[in-house]
């Protein structure tokens, strides 16, 4: 009984901190979805207007084109991050010369704040000062501009973020692969398996704690990207780079829409939800002998 | 008059000023006594006028008052951001804001602003001597309420102006290209037909001869607001579609049938001249703010444009960022048929008249100090030094200062078109809904840019999610 308060009482900073940063805010956002609030509206005050929010956005061409640029933003991301990260931490458990240099530099992207990392890849992407068209213009004769042409714009958002975040996927499965037991591998090579096998059966079954706990704080990172996008393409050309973060940030505060822009907010929690649950469900609770 | 009484005349006028002179300095410190130990945050964007407020004014009044001034200076969207997110949640961070001429009307509309002309009326002592409301220009009046009152000292206002790069203009060799492909003289464009037929012309004469030169400048952003407001505040006047095409008189129509004109033939028009203009600007357009347009002109790549005139004075006299230092000229914008007898009758406007105040927040913790400081900007002293390093005229004191003339006349005469002609052009329409119409029309507009829908498809879905966002709203019944 009493290392039962003791363990209450050790918990309740943390408990209080999570209420008021966490669960007040969340239920505050929760409260102004169900109402119409605009604060430059003839009226700029809350009006309660029940689900209208929630029905607006099943119609809202805007929003339903968001949350596809998003996921497939989030897919393509975070699918090409976890296997160059797999690759790269690979690489890193061998020894070569430079390899302390090249694990520095490496990881150097993560330490750059997301604004940055937009306005650098901005510099380098504009059409007359950017290195990037310069070069592909004068190997390859392409023009590149992603203010116009929205595919390679979507293409260059992904390929930000790799940048920005392979590296955090490199040290988490270096981590996992570094911890791993020697014993299962000696005795696969003994038994005669081959590359394939060993990762197949043994490396990847071993380290997939690690993958799925990396693609679940990746996944919910790339589905809430603002700054980099913001700065980098504004969203545009177009809607094409307008992913869901972005599009909440322009429908609560330029256009100061709090309701519909909080009724957003939380379909996008939910969604987010629902998709590390379907992983969790097809990906892990399998192995586990368990079908929930 | 002998010389002996002229002496004494002159030592007893100089004796005057004299002992008149601290009086007017010890306002400052004895004013300021009063709010020792505080320190004003303001926030404004990031322009060259904020900019002399900053790294200026701000230190010169903490000289004086010993009132410690801190300024915000961050982008356009970020400033706006913080400022309503502050003064909506009345958490009081800011003493200082900057309220551009268009959100002013949003920011009355919630009772944001602090009356300045009320508040000094309230309180004589915090009146400073140096401070008349009357010798700001009527730009002034923007920043007014209903009852007359001044809610925002302005400190920066300037026009969209036709910048032209004076050097090609007058190139003897290039004029005879010209007179030869299109059998007229080089001149800067009064119509919109050769305004286009220049902008080609270069664009071509760029490529043959293998110079990076375009024919014009395009603020074409594909997913910024910029490229929205080029085409309703520069572009659609000039062709006689004003106030963003939105008829406040009826029901805050913008459908041509219900008798607003955002998608009128006039509008398309416009908005089909100015895409082509895009298709031969540089190629940097489709990622171009106002500041970004700016650093194109600079950077000798366009012949022409619409530049905003915050950014004339760098561009034609400083060497350290401009590639076309003396070399520009400034006119007034090309425009259709009546719309210059419509702008001088007061019905319409030939371009954007853009520029902010500072206000004071209802929120304020340091509501008078604040007072000091706002009036402290205002003060007919301190405008031409700013006038010279920022491309800004607030204030009617500033146009006569011999530093200002000789600043104009590198400029190609910009201040004395400011005085003469910016009466032409107008700020945003007094619209409280600014932001959020905006906001909609963007959206759709990114899409005409980027060829997802046509302009003239584009501008009837302008028009028409424009009616439903105001009824939304509330103001359209």
């Amino acid at each position: 009984m009493g290392s039962n308060r003791t363990g209450w009482l050790l918990l309740t900073p943390t408990l209080v901190i999570l209420g008021v940063f966490g669960i007040l805010p969340f239920i505050y956002v929760l409260w102004v979805a169900f109402h119409q609030w605009n604060a430059f509206g003839a009226n700029p005050y809350m009006i309660y207007n029940g689900a209208d929010n929630f029905r607006r956005l099943v119609f809202d061409t805007e929003f339903l084109e968001s949350i596809w640029f998003t996921f497939q933003f989030g897919f393509f991301a975070v699918v090409s991050e976890i296997v160059l990260g797999y690759f790269l931490a690979q690489f890193l458990m061998r020894d070569f010369p430079g390899k302390a240099v090249f694990r520095t530099l490496h990881t150097l992207p993560l330490i750059v704040a997301p604004i940055v990392v937009g306005s650098v890849w901005r510099l380098m992407m504009t059409p007359s000062i950017g290195i990037i068209p310069y070069f592909l213009d004068a190997w390859f004769g392409y023009q590149l501009n992603i203010g116009s042409n929205a595919g390679a714009a979507f293409v260059v958002t992904v390929i930000m973020d790799i940048w920005h975040w392979t590296p955090l996927v490199t040290l988490t499965l270096l981590a996992a692969i570094v911890a791993l037991p020697k014993d299962p591998f000696e005795q696969a090579q003994i038994d005669g398996a081959n590359r394939w096998q060993i990762f197949w059966h043994i490396t990847l079954p071993m380290i997939r704690p690690a993958i799925l706990a990396t693609v679940f704080i990746r996944l919910m990172d790339a589905l809430r990207t603002v700054d980099e996008i913001w700065m980098l393409t504004g969203g545009g050309p177009g809607s094409a780079t307008r992913y869901i973060g972005l599009h909440i940030w322009k429908v609560v505060f330029p256009k100061t829409d709090y309701g519909y822009g909080s009724a957003i907010s939380v379909i996008v929690l939910y969604l987010t939800l629902v998709l590390c649950w379907l992983l969790y469900v097809g990906l892990v609770a399998p192995r586990n002998g368990r079908r929930t | 008059m002998n010389m002996r009484l002229r002496m004494g005349m002159v030592a007893l006028v100089a004796g005057l000023m004299a002992s008149t002179a601290p009086a007017f300095a010890d306002f400052w410190s004895d004013a300021g006594a009063k709010f020792k130990g505080v320190t004003l945050h303001g926030v404004t964007e990031s322009t060259p006028p904020s900019n002399y407020i900053k790294d200026v004014l701000a230190p010169e009044f903490e000289e004086k008052t010993g009132i410690k001034v801190e300024i915000e200076t961050t982008s356009w969207d970020q400033m706006y951001d913080k400022a309503i997110k502050d003064m909506e949640a009345k958490t009081g961070i800011y003493d200082m804001i900057y309220i551009e001429q268009d959100i002013v009307y949003a920011y009355l509309a919630r009772n944001f602003l602090v009356d300045v002309t009320q508040s000094l009326k309230d309180d004589p002592s915090l009146k400073a001597p140096g401070f008349d409301e009357s010798h700001f220009t009527t730009f002034a009046n923007y920043f007014r309420g209903e009852n007359g009152d001044l809610f925002g000292v302005p400190m920066e206002a300037f026009i969209k102006i036709y910048l032209y790069r004076k050097d090609l203009f007058e190139d003897p060799k290039i004029q005879e290209a010209f007179k030869a492909k299109t059998g007229k003289d080089l001149a800067p464009a009064k119509t919109h037909e050769d305004y286009t037929q220049i902008a080609e012309f270069f664009t071509e004469y760029g490529k043959e001869n293998g110079l990076d030169l375009w024919g014009t400048t395009a603020q074409a952003h594909t997913g910024h607001p910029a490229s929205w407001y080029e085409y309703v505040e520069s572009v659609a006047p000039t062709f006689g579609v004003y106030n963003w095409g939105i008829n406040a008189e009826k029901n805050y129509a913008a459908t041509v049938e219900n008798g607003g004109s955002m998608n009128s033939d006039e509008a398309k028009a416009a908005l089909k001249y100015w895409l082509h203009l895009r298709d031969i600007a540089p190629p940097e357009s489709a990622a171009s703010t106002w500041t970004e347009v700016a650093s194109t002109f600079a950077a000798g790549r366009a012949a022409q444009g619409l530049v905003y005139g915050e950014n004339a004075a760098w561009i034609a006299s400083d060497a350290e960022k401009s590639k076309v230092v003396d070399k520009v000229g400034v006119a007034l914008p090309p425009v259709s048929d009546g719309v210059m007898a419509d702008a001088e009758s007061g019905k319409g406007y030939i371009g954007y008249y853009d520029g902010g105040a500072f206000g004071l927040p209802v929120t304020s913790k340091n509501r008078d100090a604040a007072l000091l400081f706002l009036q402290y900007i205002g003060q007919d002293s301190v405008q031409s030094g700013w006038a010279v390093a920022a491309p800004r005229i607030t204030n009617t004191a500033t146009y006569d200062d011999p530093a200002v003339k000789e600043m104009d006349a590198r400029l190609g005469g910009y201040y004395t078109m400011l005085k003469d002609e910016g009466k032409l052009f107008a700020g945003a329409p007094p619209f409280p809904f600014h932001a959020q119409v905006r906001e909609v029309c963007a959206s759709i507009f990114y899409k005409i840019l980027t060829g997802q829908i046509g302009p003239d498809e584009g501008l009837d879905q302008m028009a028409q999610a424009t009616e439903k966002e105001l009824t939304n709203l509330g103001y359209r019944k």
